[in-house]
């Protein structure tokens, strides 16, 4: 077979930026704070933001707290959203005496037409009426702003809301016009037994240029990264029951990380890569979710185009923001709230300015003392969630 | 709920005059922890028993725990919630801050070691 003798197909290449200092938790000193502590923060950063965007909203109204409220008096609160709901599975449940209330089917969706709002701040709370404001698309720990007024029943009766909106972004005119593009890959689930290896190895082959004619390898080389999306591996449930493993059971262990480094090697070795952990991944359970460890990898991560990162994962490429998670925060969304679809969760997610609103009422978080790191301050040019059940694009347009 | 320290009297047991107290206490068997008795602050836990000179500054760094407006202060100390407050752009009192950072006053809030 003759060598091709023309010049070598080059790869093109990106900038890069990582942002994930905010969801590194290195600097962090657990003193035993509760999680009041990251929902006064939230409420605080999203209260003033709300605060300037109601001038232009209803200038006429008067702004005041929960406790403030005086009924029949028309007026704009902000606070943090509570839902209650029926169906949300309690530790009390396991106590309480009337068994049967508690289905023995797990629903995968916690949602009941019983359900209902309540708006809090530091003052007080307040149950919220009317219909603007929909219990199934809401979920716990979402900040808006209310218009309405206080009924003689002692609920507040909405007639508008007012969500924080899409986060500003900042226009960065592309420097060349030439094509290039980033590859996100989630569950591949290595060590399950559903797992193919052929697929992972087609993968690589194809992103590293090893497969295809010339047109198809041109196409590769205007691959310029790879971020892994979590759930790379799978451990089974069995070896992790909190019993001693035999020697023959630790191997077992720790092939799944063996093969995923053999493919991250051949990958590394030609295109930068990223690699979040995931929900079934060994890294620590609650959000943010720090870095695998690069023990883990002792052959891809000798490159410097490789990267553990954090879930979420911001970074740029080429000026070009990039924000996503492994799902989790979706997952929960899904659990707690209806849409259509998950890119309507994903919208919603950007329309009120946080990632993972549901955290810490429902998704593990770490509590934070002095921020919430959840917060979008500023708009992504490109939003992703892995390991969903199938593969779904919007191109959203803000005003 | 700004209380002066007049008043405060009226909200915290008052200790009983030094000398009958301690005579009762010093007569007592050491081992045995005896029910509350007339006047014996035994089983009541430090924090809530009045002391005569009721500090003006813990009383201030007290009514700053209290106020909601810095958030919650459980789990963090006092300078930590200062500082956050300073950050978060409320303007907490510097007095407060040069209490904190003068020493001799307690540095965790009013429900430490009590929630």
């Amino acid at each position: 077979m003759e060598v091709d003798s023309q010049e070598q197909l080059q790869r093109k290449q990106s900038t890069y930026l990582s942002l994930d200092e905010n969801f590194e938790i290195q600097k962090e000193v657990y003193r035993g704070q509760q999680y009041s502590q990251i929902y006064f923060a939230r409420l605080h950063m999203m209260r003033t933001l709300l605060y300037s965007l109601v001038p232009n909203w209803k200038s006429h109204l008067p702004v005041c707290t929960v406790l403030e409220l005086e009924e029949g008096k028309e007026c704009i609160i902000v606070g943090t959203l509570y839902k209650h709901m029926k169906l949300k599975p309690c530790i009390l449940d396991e106590y309480s005496k009337e068994r049967s209330v508690a289905p023995l089917i797990k629903p995968h969706n916690f949602m009941h037409q019983d359900d209902y709002l309540v708006l809090e701040d530091e003052s007080g709370r307040v149950k919220l009426g009317g219909t603007k404001l929909s219990p199934s698309v809401y979920v716990t720990g979402v900040v808006v702003a209310l218009h309405g007024k206080e009924t003689s029943a002692g609920a507040f009766f909405v007639e508008d809301v007012l969500e924080a909106g899409l986060p500003p972004q900042i226009e960065r005119p592309l420097k060349s016009r030439e094509d290039k593009y980033v590859v996100f890959v989630s569950g591949l689930s290595i060590g399950s037994s559903s797992s193919n290896p052929l697929q992972f190895q087609l993968l690589v082959d194809h992103i590293t240029g090893h497969l295809g004619d010339e047109e198809e390898q041109g196409f590769a080389a205007e691959i310029v990264h790879l971020v892994i999306v979590g759930n790379s591996v799978e451990i089974s449930h069995g070896l992790l029951n909190g019993q001693n493993l035999a020697s023959k059971d630790q191997s077992r262990l720790s092939e799944p990380f063996k093969e995923l480094d053999i493919l991250l090697t051949q990958i590394a070795a030609s295109l930068p890569l990223d690699i979040m952990p995931g929900s079934s991944d060994p890294a620590n359970f609650a959000l943010p979710q720090q870095p695998l460890n690069r023990c883990l990898f002792p052959g891809s991560a000798t490159y410097n185009t490789f990267r553990s990162c954090t879930n979420p994962h911001c970074f740029e490429l080429d000026s070009i923001r990039f924000l996503g998670t492994s799902g989790q925060n979706i997952d929960d969304l899904t659990k707690y709230s209806e849409a259509k679809d998950k890119l309507d969760f994903l919208e919603r997610t950007l329309r009120w300015r946080h990632l993972a609103p549901t955290a810490p009422n429902t998704l593990g978080c770490y509590p934070f003392t002095d921020r919430d790191p959840f917060l979008i301050d500023s708009c992504p040019d490109v939003y992703f969630v892995g390991n969903q059940e199938k593969y779904e694009t919007r191109l959203l347009k803000g005003c | 709920m700004a209380t002066t320290s007049k008043n405060m009297n009226v909200f915290y047991r008052q200790k009983k005059n030094s000398s009958a107290s301690t005579g009762k206490k010093s007569t007592k068997s050491p081992s045995p922890k005896h029910a509350a008795t007339f006047g014996s602050d035994i089983t009541q836990p430090p924090a809530l028993v009045s002391h005569d000179d009721f500090d003006e500054q813990e009383q201030v760094l007290r009514q700053f725990d209290m106020n909601m407006a810095y958030g919650p202060c459980v789990g963090i100390t006092r300078l930590d919630r200062w500082e956050r407050a300073q950050r978060m752009g409320l303007n907490p009192p510097k007095e407060i801050e040069s209490l904190l950072r003068g020493g001799k006053v307690k540095l965790e809030s009013l429900f430490d070691g009590r929630v």
